[in-house]
């Protein structure tokens, strides 16, 4: 009889969704987590709100890892590392570490989500003197200074009079190797943008873009009110460059709508830094067999109308781990392949009965 | 210029291209070409103003530029370009592109944000009026209208003179004590201006044939001040139009016809706000349906093109009853230009542009009426006919500056009907 138990592995808001799903329709979900606590990049991060409806972030991940506490069908390992996995469709043993000891659990679908991580803007080029300069960071770390309301510059701890944000770090980009865009960084700059006048309303707040991919809903939930409520000032024209002045940082780029060259005073720059398939995300790909995408991420097979099954039968994949993905592709795509697991494992039942 | 752009400038003691020295003043001069600052405080002063502020709104789509007609007379203008320039720290309220738009809603009918300059232009220039920052002709245009009740500053006394260059009786409100059907609002410029009157004494001819129950407030009109609203004297026009609304509260009428697009627009839009709410049309769009009442002497050999007035057309959604008239006028032959209905050029009357010419001379090549006057040529047609009165003689200026003298003529719609008529 072949086994009726899906494994998740990794914890974000694509592999909650999908153990929630599973347990909901009454199949066992074993949900295999790294760290010591779910929630993946929003937690890991420390997401202050999350985009583009800027709820709290800790309080709607709360709110969705709920339940899983509460369905018997559910079972969370925690500081839980896949090592290994042999078997096929309908009979699969995972190898894991749990703190150390070696486990096995079997399973007869598997749900990968093991997600992203962000563009290290040092990597490859420095072009923004990332490492360099106190004050240039990335949305992740303006996030974190976002979810302790205090956003001053770290180079003195002071509360910044003028800000950009640069889009398009590490992504888009043939030389570096990611060409792709990443989906969510001008949503989330725009929404950091309104954060921040929220929290100084004096500081002036600039989005200098190549151009701004606010697609849906995003448009009007965010950049809109971004520009004509929060005031925030976007400007059609990269930076290239960033060199000290005094105690500010110096931004050189060009003004595209006016041609005209602009080196503008800043006390912090925020690098709009991309998505890049996660370490788990390439070890669990090599552990299972998976094609990846000449990014490494997970390459689902069946195009835009099957956005979780894999080359491997009984193995699907969910978020961030198939290539740039917002909180609602991670979901959808959360809820599509417990879905697909269900059926695969269900068929593979009413064959073997 | 405000004083920003001016600091830009950098003349040169000498300067040498390639070997050449260059010895006139104006080759030493260069614009500062980086920019240093995003200076945000201009863009923030508009946008804190109740009215204006959707000019914050603006995401360069760049759709305004192309069909916005100051910039197409070599203006450097429209809503994009003066959003740029306030986030780079433009003065607007010192600054000459105050008063270079028309309010033609031509930029407002493309713009997906919906940045109104109809709203953020009154807004705007209403601060510059207040602290008495306004270009000298226009000026002029708001005392004459604060002194004489019209921006020609003629008589009050006299603003039903015209009727006696009609050739029929035209009934006088206070005179013939008796509700109306129509009451006739003629405005200023037909009741004062000597080539906008003939409209007027048209129309009084026209209606008398139709046996229209009309009558007119002669010397109890004032100007509606629409242009003088839009222009920022929004003081001036709330005066006139309490005075106009309690006057028109002394007569009985079904409903109320304008000569004047822009009045439509005010008695329309602006005075229900203010308590006058009254059924109002104008006067093509009450003729249009008669048409076939008219008995006609005449055919008119004319080839005819029309240009739509921004305040009948976009702005009041009037386009089909112009064309219902002329089309029924016999002999008439309608060739439309390029820029027509929605798309039309404006003249550039609207929004204060009718006492700005002095001022708008030095920021274009070209006024918008004869650009509009280029293209009426272009059609062949012998006559333009308008029906806002503004443009009659502002074509006709045009059309002479132009050199097309003798090859266009400029006729209001009332004077076609009635030179059908016989």
């Amino acid at each position: 009889m072949a086994n009726q138990t899906i494994v998740i592995i990794g914890g974000g808001p694509a592999g909650i969704e999908a153990a929630k799903g599973i347990g909901d329709l009454g199949y066992k979900a074993i949900l295999i987590e790294k760290r010591d606590r779910l929630g993946g990049n929003p937690d890991e991060q420390q997401y202050a709100a999350l985009t583009p409806d800027l709820r709290n972030a800790e309080e709607a991940l709360n709110e969705m890892i709920a339940p899983l506490n509460e369905n018997p069908n559910i079972e969370v390992m925690y500081n839980t590392l896949v090592t290994g996995a042999e078997g096929e469709a309908g009979n699969f043993t995972i190898k894991a570490l749990q703190l150390g000891k070696e486990v096995e659990v079997k399973a007869g679908a598997v749900i990968v989500s093991t997600g992203f991580q962000h563009f290290d803007p040092g990597r490859e080029t420095q072009k923004y003197g990332y490492y360099e300069h106190d004050d240039v960071i990335t949305l992740t770390d303006a996030e974190k200074m976002l979810k302790a309301h205090n956003f001053v510059r770290p180079s003195n701890g002071e509360k910044p009079k003028r800000i950009c944000f640069i889009q398009c770090v590490g992504s888009r980009d043939r030389r570096i190797g990611n060409e792709y865009c990443s989906k969510v960084c001008c949503g989330m700059s725009s929404k950091q943008a309104i954060e921040v006048r929220q929290l100084l309303p004096d500081c002036k707040v600039f989005v200098f873009y190549i151009d701004m991919r606010m697609y849906g809903y995003w448009e009007n939930e965010i950049y809109w009110p971004a520009q004509e409520k929060h005031k925030v000032n976007y400007i059609k024209g990269m930076a290239t460059e960033i060199v000290k002045k005094g105690d500010r940082l110096l931004v050189k780029g060009e003004d595209t709508t006016l041609r005209r060259p602009m080196e503008v005073e800043m006390d912090m720059v925020i690098l709009a830094v991309g998505m890049e398939p996660s370490e788990g995300t390439k070890q669990m790909a090599s552990i299972f067999g998976l094609k990846q995408n000449q990014y490494n991420f997970i390459e689902t097979t069946g195009g835009a109308l099957d956005t979780v099954s894999t080359n491997v039968k009984g193995v699907f994949a969910a978020g961030a781990c198939t290539g740039p993905a917002d909180l609602e592709d991670s979901v959808s795509q959360g809820g599509l392949a417990a879905m697909k697991a269900i059926a695969s494992v269900r068929k593979a039942a009413l064959a073997t009965a | 210029m405000s004083k920003i752009e001016k600091e830009r400038i950098i003349e040169k003691e000498s300067a040498t291209v390639q070997g050449i020295e260059l010895s006139a003043d104006w080759n030493r001069m260069f614009m500062q070409r980086v920019l240093f600052d995003y200076d945000t405080t201009g863009l923030d002063k508009v946008t804190e103003i109740p009215g204006a502020e959707s000019m914050g709104w603006c995401y360069q789509c760049t759709q305004c530029i192309p069909v916005c007609p100051v910039n197409a007379v070599g203006g450097e203008y429209g809503p994009r370009k003066i959003f740029r320039k306030l986030q780079q720290g433009m003065d607007l309220f010192t600054n000459d592109d105050l008063w270079k738009c028309t309010t033609c809603m031509n930029c407002l009918r493309v713009c997906p944000k919906a940045v109104n300059m109809i709203d953020i232009m009154p807004a705007v220039r209403g601060e510059a009026v207040m602290d008495a920052n306004v270009p000298e002709e226009l000026q002029e245009a708001f005392e004459n209208t604060f002194e004489y009740g019209n921006p020609l500053g003629e008589s009050q006394r006299k603003r039903a003179d015209w009727v006696k260059e009609a050739s029929v009786d035209v009934p006088i409100m206070k005179e013939i004590k008796r509700p109306v059907d129509i009451l006739w609002f003629v405005e200023c410029y037909p009741a004062y201006h000597h080539r906008s009157k003939n409209a007027a004494t048209a129309l009084a001819e026209i209606m008398s044939a139709l046996g229209i129950d009309y009558g007119i407030l002669g010397t109890e009109e004032k100007c509606s001040c629409d242009s003088q609203r839009l222009a920022g004297e929004e003081g001036l026009f709330e005066e006139f139009a309490e005075q106009n609304i309690k006057t028109f509260g002394k007569y009985k009428f079904n409903k109320i016809m304008t000569t004047d697009p822009h009045a439509l627009n005010a008695l329309k839009k602006k005075y229900p706000e203010m308590g006058g709410d009254y059924e109002v049309v104008h006067y093509t769009t009450m003729l249009a349906p008669l048409m076939d009442k008219i008995e006609f002497k005449n055919k008119l050999n004319y080839k005819v093109t029309f240009h739509d007035p921004c305040y009948l057309g976009r702005h009041n959604g009037e386009y089909q009853a112009p064309r219902d008239i002329l089309n029924a006028i016999p002999g008439i032959e309608l060739s439309e230009m390029g820029r027509c209905k929605e798309q039309s050029f404006c003249c550039g009357g609207g929004g204060g542009g009718m006492w700005l010419d002095g001022f708008m001379a030095d920021h274009v090549n070209e006024r918008l009426s004869e650009n509009r006057v280029k293209e009426a040529v272009e059609t062949g047609a012998d006559v333009l006919a308008v029906c806002c009165p503004y443009e009659v003689s502002r074509f006709e200026d045009a059309v002479k500056s132009t050199g097309n003298e003798g090859k266009l003529m400029v006729k209001d719609i009332a004077e076609l009907i009635k030179e059908a008529m016989g």
